[in-house]
């Protein structure tokens, strides 16, 4: 195991004592293996205390240490120093505001990841006794893409239609839409339409696609969201036909 | 939240672009490269091109192509303001939404008169 | 921390003061900040050429329904020096345009068969065959004209 030295420049903001956030560097001794999670825990450990970060199962499934390093939307524990020289930039997730170092404010996201009503609404709600929800294979691989989403918040760091308008109920949110919509144990499409066909849903999207080009999941938000515009779309057009429903 | 009426030009975004993606590159080539370089000119000649847009199923054709060409454009333009920072969105779908619909027109006009 | 810097962040109940700092962006520059939004904003430009070109058609169509006179004048547009350049530009942005929309397909369709989601690789496929069928068609059709 070889031992060598890299340098962390990390955005820092103090609220209590900083007007606004400046880069502080740091001089950090790493392992071969190391992730950058790593080289900022032995920062705290060893050398700053103060310094402020979110992280937890350190394996990519929980995405809570989701940052950008060298300007790119990572997670702290994917990202391995040995794809990396010199100096690495660290600074917290893109348009959200900053609590603190790397902490970023995320209610925003909670609120509109309810907002979309992420739990399965059925036909007929089963009791216990009633047994199970059945689901064939082919049903589950229609939407278990979507599933996979651990609300990393790195697509919505990249997602420049979120950052110009904060409405936007953004990437993952409406992945999750379209997660339930697809689910074949859910009939809360329409339910969800208000939400999905407002445009602050899914029409302040312009395919940018940076969103899944980050995902370290493969969920592919892009992609959910475009396939939520079509079915959106038809379903506008059916509102205006005779039987249709507003 | 009320609902968004994008979803009608998307429709013909989405239309036009797939069209567009396909057609495209060949009629440029075969109308605006071509020509240059002496090739074609049988093709381009008045009464061969009066003779084929002449057909009606030529016209439909034509029509189809450019009508969504227009409006793919015009509701790509419409983003495309946003995204260089011209907010007033409602000001901009008109205009261009509107000079699409010219555009529809005139082509039909011009079309009837081959 | 001075005593009166740790005066300072203590609220009256004793938390610690919150000031969430919000990070301006540019409005008109934003997608100059990575290569991803550039390679964006390059394609979603096409839609200006393809506006023009359409125009350009349309009169095409106009001063073809006016004359053989009318129709040569507007092939001497076509063939001048900025009409070269222009149909090159509208070109180029032509193939941007449609490598852009093909990559995109499989991700704004996603097709199931046989209880498998059908790799995008093939789709995109399908879509350059038949790409270049109908480019080839239209070639034909004009070398024999």
């Amino acid at each position: 195991m070889s031992i060598r030295t890299i340098k962390l420049e990390v955005l820092r903001y103090r609220p209590e004592q900083d007007k606004e956030p400046f880069f502080q560097t740091y001089t950090v001794p790493c392992e071969e293996e190391w992730v950058v999670l790593d080289a900022l825990n032995h920062v705290k450990d060893e050398i700053d205390r103060t310094l402020s970060y979110r992280w937890s199962c350190h394996m990519f499934v929980c995405g809570s240490c989701g940052m950008v390093i060298n300007g790119e939307e990572k997670l702290g524990c994917k990202a391995f120093l040995r794809d990396y020289s010199g100096t690495i930039r660290i600074e917290p997730l893109r348009n959200f505001p900053i609590e603190r170092d790397l902490v970023i404010v995320q209610d925003d996201f909670i609120e509109k990841l309810t907002s979309v009503k992420p739990y399965l609404i059925p036909k007929e709600e089963k009791s216990i006794e009633q047994g199970t929800y059945k689901q064939t294979p082919t049903e589950l691989k229609t939407y278990k893409q979507y599933s996979m989403c651990m609300n990393c918040l790195l697509c919505y760091s990249a997602c420049p239609q979120y950052g110009l308008e904060s409405e936007f109920i953004g990437p993952a949110a409406l992945a999750l839409a379209h997660r339930y919509n697809t689910d074949s144990r859910d009939v809360g499409r329409s339910a969800r339409e208000d939400m999905a066909a407002a445009h602050e849903g899914v029409w302040a999207c312009s395919f940018v696609g940076a969103c899944s080009q980050v995902c370290p999941k493969d969920v592919d938000p892009a992609g959910a969201i475009q396939q939520l515009k079509f079915s959106s779309a038809v379903d506008y057009l059916t509102s205006y036909l005779p039987g249709g429903k507003r | 939240m009320a609902r968004s009426a994008k979803a009608v030009p998307w429709f013909l975004f989405a239309a036009g672009g797939t069209v567009l993606a396909f057609i495209l590159p060949v009629m440029i080539f075969v109308t605006g490269l071509a020509p240059a370089v002496g090739m074609f000119s049988g093709a381009l000649s008045y009464d061969t091109m009066s003779g084929f847009v002449g057909n009606w199923l030529i016209k439909l054709i034509l029509l189809g192509i450019i009508v969504l060409a227009l409006w793919h454009a015009a509701h790509r333009l419409r983003v495309c303001a946003h995204d260089f920072g011209i907010r007033a969105d409602t000001a901009v779908a008109w205009v261009l939404y509107s000079l699409a619909a010219l555009g529809s027109l005139a082509t039909i006009i011009a079309l009837l008169r081959v | 921390m001075s005593s009166q810097a740790q005066q300072a962040s203590m609220a009256q109940d004793g938390a610690t003061v919150r000031r969430p700092y919000v990070r301006p962006i540019s409005k008109t520059s934003w997608f100059m900040t990575h290569s991803r939004y550039k390679h964006y904003m390059l394609h979603e430009i096409s839609s200006l050429f393809v506006a023009i070109y359409a125009v350009i058609l349309i009169v095409g169509l106009f001063r073809l329904g006016s004359g053989p006179a009318a129709w040569q004048g507007w092939l001497d547009a076509v063939t001048s020096p900025i009409g070269i350049l222009f149909s090159l530009a509208a070109f180029v942005f032509s193939i941007i345009h449609a490598t852009a929309w093909f990559k995109a397909v499989p991700q704004a369709m996603r097709l199931m068969r046989g209880g498998e989601v059908v790799p995008g690789n093939l789709i995109i496929g399908v879509h350059y065959v038949v790409w270049a069928v109908v480019s080839l068609f239209v070639l034909i059709l004009a070398g024999v004209a």
